[in-house]
């Protein structure tokens, strides 16, 4: 098995590529950090940057879970804390949980088919090769 | 300038910019984001200036804010207005928001207009209807004055509840778009 190394050929834009899948993928990183229990904002930007290769805007992430506490999918309470001033923790609700069990299944399903597509291009066979430059099929096979 | 200063600063012009939110909303926040630099500031060691810098723009934050809760609301919704509002919010965000807004107009001036034609048929029945003339489609909906004695109207009566469905759909059809395209919006507004 042989390791395909291309150069990219310009045109496009796989940074911004990459910024719009995460930008789709945050809401549901959010809830996924409240997943074992309750956390504030500062803990959960810690917490994705640890976990996932999401690293936010610190202020990013505020008027995200602001959003999803109002779609009832969090709910928030203040609690006092040793650093001297309370901080606002969030936890799934009931609904928040559902909809994340129905997030991950969809991403997983997804996510799933594009490995099974992207597998070629990922860890080519010397078949993939050739198929892929057919100059290589006549320097091997020169008539 | 003091680092207390900075953040009462910050925290003020942050105040203004969620004008359009309720008093317990806003302190809501505020409180919040307080707490979020003196937390980050007192974890990483950086000065409460630099978490401040970190946050970027208050106009920026608040804007972040507000387009969030408004677009999230609009897309619960199915009051024409409400969805408007939160068309035009898209709108300023880039072409893809324009063209939704746009839409969102024709979809319900149609649809809104096709209603009203429908309601108007047996007030005004000369003047509404769908006219053809040599077999060709002409107009449709009212006229003043009435189209001249060349032009067929082929509907009759059948216009009221054609009218009535056609508009129905369109107006059902724009406000399904319009919630949809908010939905998807909402997720490509976070900063990274």
């Amino acid at each position: 098995m042989a390791k395909l190394r291309a150069q990219p050929s310009g045109g496009d834009q796989p940074d911004r590529w990459e910024a719009q899948l995460r930008k789709g993928a945050v809401e549901m990183a959010a809830l996924a950090s409240l997943w074992r229990g309750r956390l504030y904002g500062l803990e959960i930007i810690r917490f994705l940057e640890n976990h996932s290769a999401l690293a936010l805007a610190e202020g990013t992430i505020y008027p995200i879970l602001n959003r999803l506490k109002a779609e009832g999918l969090l709910t928030s309470e203040w609690v006092e804390a040793e650093a001297g001033h309370p901080r606002k923790y969030y936890s799934l609700t009931e609904a928040g949980r559902e909809r994340l069990g129905l997030m991950a299944q969809a991403w997983v399903g997804f996510s799933r088919g594009l490995s099974r597509l992207l597998e070629p291009v990922l860890y080519p066979t010397d078949q993939d090769l050739s198929a892929a430059i057919p100059e290589l099929k006549h320097e091997e096979n020169p008539q | 300038m003091t680092a207390e200063f900075e953040i009462d600063n910050y925290l003020d012009a942050l105040r203004l910019h969620l004008g359009p939110l309720t008093i317990a909303e806003r302190e809501e926040i505020v409180r919040e984001i307080e707490a979020h630099v003196r937390d980050a500031a007192e974890q990483s060691g950086a000065s409460l200036g630099t978490v401040v810098a970190r946050l970027g723009p208050a106009k920026s934050l608040a804007s972040q804010y507000r387009d969030g809760l408004l677009i999230g609301k609009a897309s619960r919704s199915i009051s024409p207005l409400v969805l408007l509002r939160g068309a035009l919010r898209l709108a300023t965000k880039g072409a893809s928001g324009i063209l939704v807004f746009f839409l969102a107009v024709f979809g319900y001036a149609l649809g809104g207009g096709l209603v009203l034609t429908a309601l108007v048929k047996p007030i005004l029945p000369a003047n509404t209807g769908m006219w053809f003339h040599d077999r060709q489609f002409a107009s449709f909906g009212v006229q003043f004055p009435p189209p001249e004695s060349h032009m067929h109207e082929v509907l009759g009566w059948w216009y009221i509840p054609l009218a009535l469905t056609a508009g129905s759909l369109t107006l059902l059809f724009t406000t399904w778009a319009i919630r949809r395209s908010l939905r998807v919006s909402r997720r490509w507004q976070a900063r990274l």
